[in-house]
């Protein structure tokens, strides 16, 4: 049987402030699907991103991407992130961002290039290829950062909020580009607001809420299980019901 | 291949040196696009002062060591904007890049950490031999200065590079605002540079402020240099090059530390 693309098993994140965005949370993604992580602000899905991609110091937990421990350097060439906020290198133009990301990847200049150049195209770039990232719309920083998620080929595609903030034609674009990167095997792994766009995209979908993971299965069985008409009535229950439970547990006396 | 295949395939591990080296460039790229303000602005002034001091009020100014106003203080100088110019690059890139948060570009990479914490140091010693390269061509006809002894400066200036890249490098982690980073510049390493003897022997200080002057790591920065070029300093050679051995040493593991535990850079 395959890896599976991300195996958790109890992470947990508290911050220096003594806030738990995480605690003990166990997640599997199976290879070659695509998952979707919807939960409210403050749930820990950033937390839980930038725990996978290294980018945080999770407090406890294990986390394997194909098998391997994430902060190995071979899980680590198989991930490709796409961050919330624009996180652009200002000193670099569209293209040398693409080439700069693809070599810290341990790609070759000429590979690097090839792979910036097809982006560039991809994300209908070319116009701004060597224009520096600060001089872009927020459309375009959000194709580019796109585009550096994807440039050196990862295996597991994590985009947080990819569509956040951009226009209706946009979206539709890059939902067209995301589902034909799902199709090529790619496991993709989307955070979102939008109820509809987890509905659309997502094989499997899990509701995060309070740290943990309050409710997981296809959008159909989800609201099959919670008698629910819709994603967004399933969302309101469970996310609901985990916030009350949390609640309840935070004003139980130690 | 259908979809499962390919994400069943076995993967190839990366080759790392290729993200330490792209790192390296990004930074000397940077160095690069930022050239008036990273390395001539610097190279200017420094000249300035050898114009101002040296050559204009040198005159006026008896031998020191056996050796003319103008061509004493050379040394010193090129010691001061070489520590300068590797630590305010280094601090002001990881702070640029911790701002941003295109730092996590680097830090998801694969990568060692001791990789990524050198390849953003390199952007720093190049800037600082750019630097430090033009002074001396440029000074040695202006005033004569020359250099006596080339093999202690090549080991020596890489001790200076090492040290206050790993200054700049902790700064820049730590720092909240970019006046953190000039704090340190201005109201550390320049006031400390100065007394350390650039523009004079601290022999001549008289105690207690010559034995105070011990007490200055920048002293033995400006002695390790002047003894490089002059083959003259006011302390051995060897015991500057020793207190820079031990300042690079400590600051290498405390900013090797900050990347290998991601304390400060991470959340």
């Amino acid at each position: 049987m395959a890896e599976a693309a991300l195996s958790i098993r109890g992470l947990a994140k508290r911050y220096d402030d003594g806030t738990l965005a995480l605690g003990g949370l166990d997640l599997e993604v199976p290879a070659g699907s695509f998952f979707g992580l919807l939960g409210p602000n403050g749930a820990g899905k950033t937390t839980l991103i930038s725990a996978v991609c290294n980018l945080l110091r999770p407090t406890g937990g294990e986390i394997r991407v194909f098998g391997l421990p994430n902060s190995s350097l071979a899980a680590r060439r198989m991930i490709g992130i796409a961050e919330q906020e624009p996180n652009l290198d200002r000193f670099l133009t569209v293209r040398e961002t693409l080439i700069y990301h693809g070599g810290y990847y341990g790609m070759t200049r000429a590979e690097s290039a090839r792979r910036a150049d097809e982006m560039i195209d991809v994300f209908d770039l070319r116009a701004k290829a060597d224009v520096r990232a600060p001089k872009l719309s927020g459309g375009q920083k959000r194709r580019l950062l796109l585009a550096r998620a994807l440039l050196h080929e990862p295996r597991l595609v994590i985009l947080d909020e990819p569509t956040a903030g951009v226009d209706l034609e946009l979206r539709h674009e890059l939902w067209r580009y995301i589902r034909r990167l799902h199709e090529q095997g790619t496991t993709i792994v989307l955070t979102t607001h939008y109820l509809e766009e987890a509905e659309a995209l997502c094989e499997e979908i899990a509701l995060i809420s309070g740290g943990r993971i309050v409710a997981r299965d296809t959008a159909d069985g989800l609201k099959r299980r919670y008698e629910a008409q819709t994603l967004e009535e399933v969302y309101l229950k469970t996310v609901a019901t985990g916030r009350l439970a949390a609640a309840r547990e935070e004003e139980v006396p130690a | 291949m259908t979809g499962r295949a390919y994400a069943e395939q076995p993967f190839e591990a990366p080759e790392p040196w290729r993200g330490f080296l792209w790192l390296s460039l990004r930074e000397c790229h940077r160095v690069l696009r930022l050239w008036t303000q990273t390395t001539l602005a610097p190279i200017v002034s420094s000249l300035l002062f050898i114009i101002v001091f040296g050559l204009s009020l040198g005159g006026r100014i008896s031998e020191i060591h056996g050796y003319p106003y103008e061509i004493f203080i050379v040394p010193g100088l090129i010691a001061m904007a070489m520590a300068q110019a590797v630590y305010s690059n280094n601090a002001s890139t990881i702070f640029q890049a911790r701002n941003d948060r295109y730092i996590d570009d680097v830090l998801a990479a694969p990568m060692y950490a001791w990789q990524m914490n050198l390849g953003f140091n390199v952007g720093g010693y190049f800037r600082a031999l750019m630097i430090g390269g033009a002074l001396t061509a440029l000074a040695a006809p202006l005033t004569g200065a020359p250099i006596e002894r080339p093999l202690y400066l090549l080991v020596v200036v890489p001790l200076l590079l090492v040290g206050f890249g790993a200054l700049g490098t902790i700064v820049g982690i730590y720092a909240h605002t970019f006046d953190h980073i000039q704090f340190v510049n201005n109201i550390v390493i320049l006031p400390l540079t100065f007394l350390g003897g650039v523009f004079y022997s601290v022999e001549n200080l008289g105690a207690p402020w010559e034995e105070a002057s011990h007490a200055n790591p920048l002293f033995y920065v400006v002695s390790a240099l002047r003894y490089g070029f002059l083959a003259d300093a006011d302390v051995s050679p060897w015991l500057s090059a020793a207190v820079l051995a031990v300042i690079a040493s400590v600051l290498v593991v405390w900013a090797q530390y900050l990347f290998s535990t991601g304390r400060r850079l991470k959340p």
